[in-house]
């Protein structure tokens, strides 16, 4: 029924703004000391009286409003309340019976009757205590019984409103002519008392609030204007149908079907609500005229939605729009029986409503909507009448076909079945049904389009296209991904947006009152009960929120500190590292705990749960919680940090990060190498760069036995000696390493201060030590036929990344020297491993 | 830390958390017990070392030892001595 939307919205409002009461409220502290305790006592007596009280007054009010759906589904709100708070009060004196049991038990059992006496003091003191407990005892029994009270108190309503729908819809009335004549008088007395009231209100609403109904008017007409051309402005494509558009898109049409549905009603919702609440609070309603108004308002709503929404599907001038495949002449003529039925259904409502706040006889409302519902179900046999079907391919302004056989007889049965209903006597059935078929449908087309224009916005870059898509690409220049993630989110946020308005829509017209569709929701967001264990989605929701809090928190730390803090006082790149790494451990486990705990999930429950995981652990975890071990070994005792160049098996490179379960290498071909943790913990490491980068190259040179051994270690430290980047200290040496058949293995050994640029100096030494034998002579005294004799011709270079530094063995090439025996050569040891 | 999230959620999921009261009984005999729950009012023997799980929303518990609490549904009461200590 519309005007329950509005109550709905209000309430909604009205219980958003009142803090809600809680149970703990009444569980006040119980002092030690006697007076508090008294008072506590006295305070808990009190509050149960308030409660037995209120309890008294809900039951008079439930014998008084009997016949009032509404009003018994919040009365049941409350009565469920009082119940609860009676726990609670039961549960606050608790303490003290806990400290007396304790005191109790100190000062033992009275003595036996042979036994000799005990001290007075302690007597009275037990015989007070023992008194107090039974106080307390009787207190928590009186509260008990209230309990049981309430929850009979809470069932009664249940069931008198169970028996009130089924009364309602069931109830039958014998509809013969004496009835319809009782009804034609009856609704010319209220036509009379209508407008007498309704004469004498509107002068004297005229004469004395003039001003304030105007106001109200005006106010409510702005804030109406207002959201119109607000959203108008914001929405203006999705709302407007482009004349010069020949060929919407599937999608266009079906934004423009809902949106123009939604927001002109949503308006009017606005409109209405706001100005029945500027003349209730102007005090221009009358106790009688008030209902009337209120339906008057509603029922328009109701009838400008389902005609918007039928206009929008439909689109009877402009067939390019239309979201269903019907003829120009069937949309028209589908139209006009879609506004007949809502409007006969809106005017039964409207009557109706009169004729209550009227008091008129039930008769006359059974008689109206015994009209209606026949009206309706003509309308609904005509309907089967209309040939709106186009075939495939044939133009939507020809000639229509029949409905399918299915939907005409669907239409037939309905409509008789209506008639039938009504004019057997269950006026209200079929009243409830004609509501069903023209609201319900009409709530769910909505959501229904609502769903598929989310489903279409949500498709894979269909959301680029849109106006919105394509105002944000213009706009704030979103590219292709993010573009299509917002249209994932504003497909989810359509989705959200049409359960939350729909679903309670739909339940108020099937019965449901606004008080337990809140007690509903409001249960599923507190407890969900499966078996015996209870979920709460707020809960889960918090925690997840706090988690998600904390994890951004560590994250702005972990940068904080790495990048304001540590970075200006110079802390090493690997203690930067290892602390910003455990800092981000600690972090998120901290916040996980806490999510747990603001989840409401029993820490203690955790220990099952890691009692488990230690099994699992045992079996297939293990590989992954020792990497995980060996990760946090790694970070604090740093045998190597990020940067470093370190050998591990057949793995060489530089660290690139050291993370929970695998460390990232990267070698010097830049290949990305995972190094499980726990490699590095098991076996040995090797790193070039631990405690410093200062590092040894050694280059292994090869010389005929015809210059002097000296000369060419004279000449090799000269020439290391000249090189910027080789250091003074150690100084280079120059070693007669090895004899070979052939040729003499000298070995220049230099340190360098970075080893890292070890294979760039060598490659120098390399060079000059060529250029320089070449001009010292050495090495070219073969005879020039000798194909291969190029003197000091290097040996072919290793793969740069392998021929860095580590000491040659000791017989550097004597294969290729003994091949070629005349040649002079300066050649590299230089194998890794 | 995508793995630590992940870890969270999985976590959240596994602890159900706990739903009605327990009574645990730590004497040696059965401890007979009146539960006012709703509008019933029924008799509950927990027998020596037992354990039972009562009233998910709120009831009215008398101990064998007479003494009547109020209970909201979530705690954990033990009976000793025929009386109840909550926890």
């Amino acid at each position: 029924m519309p005007p329950k939307f509005l109550v709905l919205l209000f309430s909604l409002g009205v219980a958003l703004s009142v803090p809600t009461v809680f149970a703990q409220d009444a569980a006040a502290p119980v002092s030690a000391t006697e007076t508090a305790v008294g008072s506590a006592q006295s305070q808990a007596s009190e509050q149960l009286n308030v409660a037995r009280n209120e309890l008294t007054r809900l039951t008079d009010l439930m014998q008084a409003e009997k016949s009032d759906d509404n009003r018994l589904s919040e009365l049941k709100v409350d009565v469920d309340a009082t119940a609860k708070k009676i726990i609670a009060i039961s549960i606050a004196t608790r303490p003290r019976l806990d400290e007396i049991k304790a005191r109790l038990a100190e000062l033992g059992d009275p003595p036996a009757e042979n036994a000799p006496p005990e001290a007075e003091i302690v007597r009275q003191e037990r015989e007070r205590l023992i008194a107090e407990r039974g106080e307390i005892n009787a207190l928590t029994g009186d509260a008990e019984n209230l309990s049981i009270q309430a929850t009979r108190l809470s069932n009664a309503i249940t069931e008198i409103r169970r028996a009130l729908f089924s009364n309602t819809l069931l109830q039958h009335t014998d509809i013969n002519p004496d009835v319809l004549v009782n009804a034609g008088k009856a609704l010319a007395i209220e036509g009379q008392a209508l407008s007498r009231s309704l004469t004498s209100w509107v002068s004297f609403v005229w004469k004395y609030k003039r001003l304030s109904v105007l106001s109200a008017l005006f106010l409510s007409l702005c804030a109406a204007l207002l959201f119109l051309s607000g959203s108008y402005r914001v929405f203006s494509p999705l709302i407007r149908r482009d004349v010069k558009d020949p060929e919407p898109g599937y999608i266009t049409r079906l934004s423009v079907a809902f949106w123009s549905t939604m927001i002109p009603t949503t308006a009017a919702g606005a409109f209405v609500l706001s100005s029945y609440f500027f003349l209730q609070s102007f005090n221009v309603l009358r106790a009688d005229i008030a209902p009337i108004i209120a339906i008057t308002l509603g029922v328009s709503v109701a009838l400008l939605f389902v005609v918007t929404l039928a206009n929008a599907v439909l689109a009877p001038g402009e067939g390019n729009w239309r979201l269903v495949r019907v003829s120009d002449v069937g949309a028209r003529r589908l139209m006009v029986a879609i506004f007949a039925m809502t409007a006969v259904n809106s005017f039964d409502y409207l009557l109706g409503g009169i004729s209550e706040a009227m008091g008129s006889p039930v008769v006359l409302t059974v008689v109206k909507s015994l009209f209606a519902s026949v009206i309706i179900g003509l309308i609904l046999m005509t309907l089967a009448l209309i040939k709106p079907m186009v075939p495939a391919g044939a133009p939507l302004d020809g000639p229509g076909r029949p409905w399918p056989r299915f939907m005409s007889v669907l239409f037939v049965l309905t409509g008789g079945a209506l008639i039938a209903a009504a004019l057997a006597g269950y006026v209200g059935l079929a009243r409830f049904i004609a509501t069903q078929i023209v609201v319900t449908s009409a709530i769910m087309v909505t959501a229904y389009i609502g769903i598929l224009t989310g489903k279409a916005v949500a498709k894979q870059n269909a959301f680029a296209d849109t106006v919105v898509g394509r105002f944000l690409e213009k706009r704030y220049g979103m590219g292709q991904v993010s573009l299509d993630q917002s249209g994932l989110a504003a497909g989810l946020g359509i989705y959200a947006l049409v359960i939350l308005i729909f679903i309670p829509l739909i339940l108020l017209q099937w019965g449901f009152k606004v008080a337990d569709i809140q007690a509903g929701a409001y249960r599923l967001f507190t407890e969900i009960k499966i078996g015996s264990i209870t979920i709460s989605l707020v809960g889960i929701f918090a925690g997840i929120l706090l988690f998600t809090i904390g994890f951004f928190m560590t994250r702005w730390f972990q940068r904080w500190l790495d990048g304001s803090v540590m970075a200006r006082s110079r802390v090493d790149a690997g203690v930067r590292n290892s602390i910003k790494t455990g800092i981000g451990y600690l972090g998120v486990g901290l916040a996980g705990l806490v999510g747990i705990s603001a989840a409401g999930l029993d820490l203690s429950s955790l220990a099952l749960v890691a009692g488990a995981l230690s099994l699992g652990v045992g079996f297939g975890l293990q590989n992954i919680v020792s990497n995980f071990v060996s990760g946090l070994i790694l970070l604090v005792e740093r045998p190597f940090k990020v940067g470093d160049w370190v050998v591990t098996g057949t793995t060489e490179g530089f660290v690139k990060r050291i993370s929970v379960r695998a460390t990232e290498i990267e070698t010097f071909q830049h290949q990305s190498i995972m190094v499980p943790n726990s490699l590095f913990i098991n076996a040995s490491v090797g790193n070039w760069t631990h405690r410093n980068k200062l590092g040894r190259s050694d280059i292994p040179v090869v010389v005929g036995y015809d210059t002097a051994p000296r000369r060419v270690m004279d000449l090799l430290l000269e020439i290391a000696e000249a090189h910027p980047l080789v250091l003074r200290n150690p100084s280079p040496s120059a070693v007669f390493s090895a004899f070979g058949e052939a040729t003499m293995t000298f070995e220049l050994r230099v340190y360098v201060a970075d080893i890292v640029n070890g294979g760039g100096v060598r490659n120098d030494l390399r060079l000059a030590i060529y250029e320089r034998f070449r001009a010292e002579g050495i090495g070219s005294p073969f005879p020039k036929d000798v194909v291969e004799a190029v003197a000091l011709e290097p040996v072919p270079e290793e793969p740069a990344s392998l021929e860095v530094g580590l000491p040659a063995p000791e017989d550097a090439k004597p294969g290729a020297t003994a091949r070629r025996p005349r040649r002079v050569g300066v050649g590299t040891g230089g194998e890794p491993s | 830390m995508k793995t630590a999230s992940g870890a969270f959620l999985l976590v959240l999921l596994a602890i159900a958390p706990a739903g009605a009261a327990t009574v645990t009984n730590k004497d040696a005999d059965t401890a007979i017990l009146v539960v006012v729950e709703g509008e019933s009012r029924m008799e509950i023997a927990v027998d020596a070392g037992g354990s039972e799980s009562i009233c998910p929303a709120g009831c009215f518990l008398t101990t064998p030892s007479g003494d009547r609490i109020g209970l909201q549904g979530d705690e954990n009461v033990e009976i000793i001595n025929g009386s109840a200590v909550v926890k």
